[in-house]
């Protein structure tokens, strides 16, 4: 019996340079390249995951349109309403090495709720395998995160740990609110 | 912005500004559409709405299904007072959503 399909908008959230792409593209190809190339406008990326349905005892299947945005925020209120009309679901991510990509995450999620409502956050610490540079201590991300109600992960799109996790984690989130 | 160093040091990595972004890209293709569409947001946010739309126009010959382009024409056209042109560009949106 073929699965029930559902289709799910999750829009990347951070600033510049905190891998929003790397780990696109490391969950979706599992590829991934040092070289830091800017995100210029918008990229879709689709992948479809079977996850277990919240609301039912058959998995479903969620196709998940993934959007992969300018970390830069010279146009992001501008393009707001472009970028993220329909999303159901936002993957914040921050960057281990940098505190301000964190505190930043607050406003992300402002400029998207305020054109998608109040959807679903999941945060994401990416570079996590550079702990011997890491800027934020670890109860400070536990304590950003709680306090928002945020579930969260580890991940490294360098070396794909915590990867597969994170975007299982913001769909199974995403569907268990919809439940 | 910080990148791995061998010595454990920290590396500022430069990024350049948007602009000069868009300005590399269309230097290499001019029908970067990537970086025209960018170059249509800040044409809009300096106040040039028409030359914005003109080259989110272009942006959609090259690729009608550009994601949140059709959406951005909308805003655009709202911003400008025509109605009609940004209900048009609000139906083409959803037709691309669905």
């Amino acid at each position: 019996m073929p699965l029930e399909v559902v289709k799910l908008k999750i829009c990347m959230a951070g600033e510049g340079a905190v891998g929003k792409t790397s780990l696109i593209r490391r969950y979706v190809l599992d590829q991934y390249d040092d070289r830091y190339i800017a995100t210029l406008g918008t990229k879709i990326t689709k992948k479809s995951l079977t996850v277990a349905n919240p609301a039912g005892s058959e998995p479903l299947q969620a196709d998940v349109i993934l959007w992969d945005i300018m970390g830069t925020s010279t146009v992001r209120e501008l393009l707001k309403e472009a970028y993220y009309h329909g999303a159901q679901g936002i993957l914040a991510v921050a960057d281990l090495t940098r505190r301000d990509t964190l505190i930043a995450l607050d406003e992300w999620a402002r400029s998207i709720r305020s054109v998608a409502g109040d959807i679903p956050t999941y945060g994401v610490v990416n570079k996590a395998d550079l702990e011997r540079e890491r800027a934020l201590p670890p109860a400070d991300v536990e304590s950003f995160f709680r306090e928002r109600g945020w579930p969260w992960s580890y991940a490294s799109a360098k070396t794909g740990a915590g990867v597969h996790e994170t975007f299982v984690g913001i769909v199974k989130h995403v569907l268990g609110s919809r439940a | 912005m910080h990148g791995p160093h061998p010595g454990g040091v920290p590396l500022a990595i430069e990024r350049p500004d948007t602009a000069s972004l868009v300005r590399q890209r269309l230097m290499a293709n001019a029908d970067d559409v990537d970086a025209l569409f960018v170059l249509a947001a800040l044409r809009a946010q300096e106040g040039y709405l028409e030359e914005g739309l003109t080259i989110l126009d272009h942006v959609l010959r090259i690729d009608p299904r550009y994601p949140g382009a059709w959406r951005f024409k909308a805003k655009l056209h709202g911003m400008q007072g025509e109605a009609a042109a940004e209900q048009s560009a609000r139906r083409r949106a959803e037709e691309m959503e669905r």
